[in-house]
């Protein structure tokens, strides 16, 4: 076995499991604090993809620079999302099962309006454009530049809402909210606007992926649901609500597939992750890194 | 589900009402003649019937009804109506529409639907109530096992397609020694039946194949295989690829820096989606097909421009041309047999068209009359440069690097 090929290879899959940790550390900021489960995750990805698309064709915007309007652009639909669906729901919360359930039903409805519109103004066409198509030789290797730039972007992104959460006075608050929603309000936790917040963040991280992925992959109306599929085994791997977690299960997720395609062959891809992700519910079913992995007698009451 | 039956019960009073208007006016009862079928406008398989199936049913509607109407023998001139819907590019939802259609709407003609596989899926229906449907987007040796005498597909099928690729290798080979072939393909219908069409043939050309892989339907990295392929010296590479693939495929080769004298990839190539994506690095690029409005069949150019002028689009360089050939098959027919479906499958079975995607002529379901090519992108065109007697241009081998 040559080393320097397999290392080559894992490379290849950090590459793009940093992406799929910044998808799914999006989609589990929602899940982890409004216990909404937000299929429509992908879909606000495509939205992200197709700003940066349209800025960069018609504006003849850097893919990059486009980040600083899809961003704030997706943020305000998030925000606006949750004000007009998610807050009265939230609100009228009895229990966590029919919370869950319903936000489940909003965010399918959700999935379908946005894919829909997105065929109305963009029709089912790919879009797509070149951007940093080129190889960049690094660590005696080859790879695709761009695929080294959404990584090194990804990562920034995400350490700085590690930052954001660690050292701020409201990333403070979002973190007592995940670990104990009464509590927080009882020290004077603001609770909806948190909520809107973190939904706003969610979606705005999205937005950025699919940014991101704009500069690698063709754009059409239905590449959403997939990287939804993708998060969800990332944040099932990490634990749910743990943003450390989802960081590392993308991570591992790309290199394993990656390793896993490389041994075997590219048709396996799918077997592999969700051969991984039986592992992990058989032997962790809370995840690999979930630091606050509740036992079975305590889920109820938290 | 009360809803639903009540709308049914609406419009089949409405039907009659309708019909208690319409039939003591003209005796004859003739309507609109009405043109069923359902097309993906959602889901993935919307990307391909929006370029190559629906731009062409639209754009022919327009024609025929701007003349007056669809020319029936012995009947004079009856203007069509589309009976259509979205089948969101579920093969179940595709199957009950044609069920529908054929049965209880008892529609007078059928299109076909987007894909292989919903052709697959809709073929024995409308064969069994006796619907002729010539499919251009359907790619499959697999039919002829299916036995369906109402069933054609237009298109040059895997063996010929691979037949007119393996040829023209020999031809290069002949003359510049390019001998290492790797072949990648998406692992489905299209792309195992063409890799099992294609390696007995480069074995019989003696070519060395370096590289044999296979890749999922909705791959997202094929860096690693293209790696792979650049490192075993690769002169050729075929790949046997979906449009999203085949843009994968172009864009990594392109950051990984592997650039064989010869890039092959398969559906998607003729887009002029694909030209206008990579710009001056698709120069060069060979791909399946072809067709372009330089080729010398009457009507060819003035379908072009029809096409750009009511789409705002230029069609594909394959299909198009082919799914607006099989609609002037039946227009043909229709007015040389009148509605009488047998008759019209009798007219098809014998007759060899003219038409803008060169004449055709079906055996046994498939059409043998155009043979498999091979195309290039060449300054913004398309150009088909294999086999000789179909070529409009001469291919360029080695192709130039990727432009940056």
């Amino acid at each position: 076995m040559n080393l320097a090929l397999i290392l080559d290879v894992a490379a290849g899959g950090l590459l793009l499991g940093g992406l799929y940790a910044l998808i799914a550390v999006g989609l589990n900021l929602q899940y982890g604090l409004l216990r909404v489960l937000n299929v429509a995750h992908g879909e606000f990805l495509m939205l992200g993809g197709y700003l940066t698309y349209l800025l960069h064709v018609n504006a003849g915007m850097d893919p990059l620079v486009s980040l600083a309007v899809s961003v704030p652009v997706v943020f305000a639909a998030g925000v606006l999302v949750h004000t007009l669906l998610y807050r009265r729901l939230l609100r009228q919360e009895r229990t966590r099962e029919e919370l869950e359930a319903n936000s489940l039903l909003i965010s399918f409805g959700l999935l379908f309006i946005l894919q829909n519109a997105a065929l109305l103004v963009f029709s089912a066409d790919m879009r797509g454009y070149q951007y940093l198509d080129r190889p960049l030789r690094m660590l005696g290797t080859v790879f695709p530049t761009n695929r080294v730039v959404a990584f090194a972007v990804a990562a920034v992104v995400t350490a700085l809402l590690m930052l954001f959460l660690r050292g701020t006075l409201t990333g403070a608050a979002v973190r007592a909210l995940m670990q104990d929603p009464v509590g927080a309000r009882l020290v004077g936790v603001r609770v909806p606007r948190i909520h809107a917040l973190c939904f706003g963040l969610g979606a705005a991280l999205a937005a950025v992926s699919g940014s991101l992925l704009s500069m690698l992959f063709e754009l059409t109306p239905f590449v959403g649901l997939p990287y939804t599929i993708t998060a969800l085994v990332v944040i099932i791997l990490g634990g749910l609500g743990s943003v450390g977690g989802s960081l590392l299960g993308g991570l591992i997720l790309g290199v394993v597939e990656a390793l896993g395609v490389y041994f075997t062959a590219p048709d396996l891809r799918m077997v592999i992750s969700y051969g991984v992700l039986a592992l992990v519910l058989v032997l962790r079913p809370y995840g690999l890194f979930n630091s606050m992995a509740r036992r079975p007698g305590q889920a109820e009451g938290a | 589900m009360r809803n639903a039956i009540a709308r049914r019960t609406f419009l089949k009073l409405a039907g009659g009402v309708t019909a208690a208007t319409w039939l003591p006016r003209r005796a004859s009862a003739q309507g609109p003649i009405r043109i069923g079928f359902t097309l993906s406008a959602t889901g993935p398989y919307a990307v391909g019937a929006g370029i190559t199936q629906r731009p062409n049913y639209d754009l022919w509607l327009d024609q025929v009804n701007a003349k007056g109407g669809l020319a029936v023998a012995g009947g004079g001139r009856r203007p069509i109506v589309f009976v259509e819907q979205d089948d969101r590019s579920e093969l179940e939802t595709i199957v009950r529409s044609y069920e529908k259609l054929v049965n209880d709407d008892k529609v007078d003609l059928v299109l076909p639907p987007w894909g292989t596989a919903a052709n697959f899926a809709v073929a024995p229906i409308t064969n069994k109530a006796g619907y002729p449907m010539i499919g251009p987007t359907v790619g499959s040796l697999k039919l002829k096992d299916l036995n369906l005498p109402y069933f054609y597909a237009i298109l040059a099928q895997p063996d010929a397609m691979m037949l007119s690729l393996a040829n023209f290798l020999k031809d290069v080979k002949r003359q510049q020694k390019l001998n290492k072939v790797a072949v990648i393909y998406v692992n489905d219908l299209f792309g195992l039946e063409h890799h099992t069409a294609l390696m007995p043939l480069l074995k019989e050309g003696a070519f060395e194949v370096v590289e044999e892989k296979s890749y999922p339907l909705g791959v997202k990295d094929l860096t690693d295989v293209l790696k792979g392929c650049k490192a075993k010296g690769a002169e050729i590479l075929i790949g046997l690829s979906y449009p999203p693939d085949t843009i994968l495929m172009t864009t990594q080769a392109k950051a990984v820096d592997f650039n064989p004298p010869i890039f092959y990839t398969a559906v998607g190539t003729a887009f002029p989606f694909f030209r206008d994506r990579f710009k001056g690095s698709a120069e060069g690029v060979m791909g399946v097909g072809a067709w372009n409005p330089k080729v010398s069949f009457p009507g060819a150019k003035a379908y072009f421009d029809a096409h750009v002028a009511k789409t705002k689009k230029e069609p594909d360089r394959w299909a198009s041309a082919f799914a607006y050939a099989s609609l002037q098959i039946i227009e043909e027919s229709v007015a040389k047999v009148g509605l009488d479906r047998a008759k019209i499958k009798a007219h098809i079975d014998a007759t060899e068209f003219t038409t803008v995607a060169g004449p055709i002529k079906f055996a046994k379901g498939v059409n043998p009359a155009t043979p498999g090519m091979v195309g290039q992108w060449q300054k913004g065109e398309f150009e088909v440069v294999w086999p000789p007697e179909r070529a409009t241009g001469k291919a360029i081998v080695p192709k130039p690097n990727w432009a940056d």
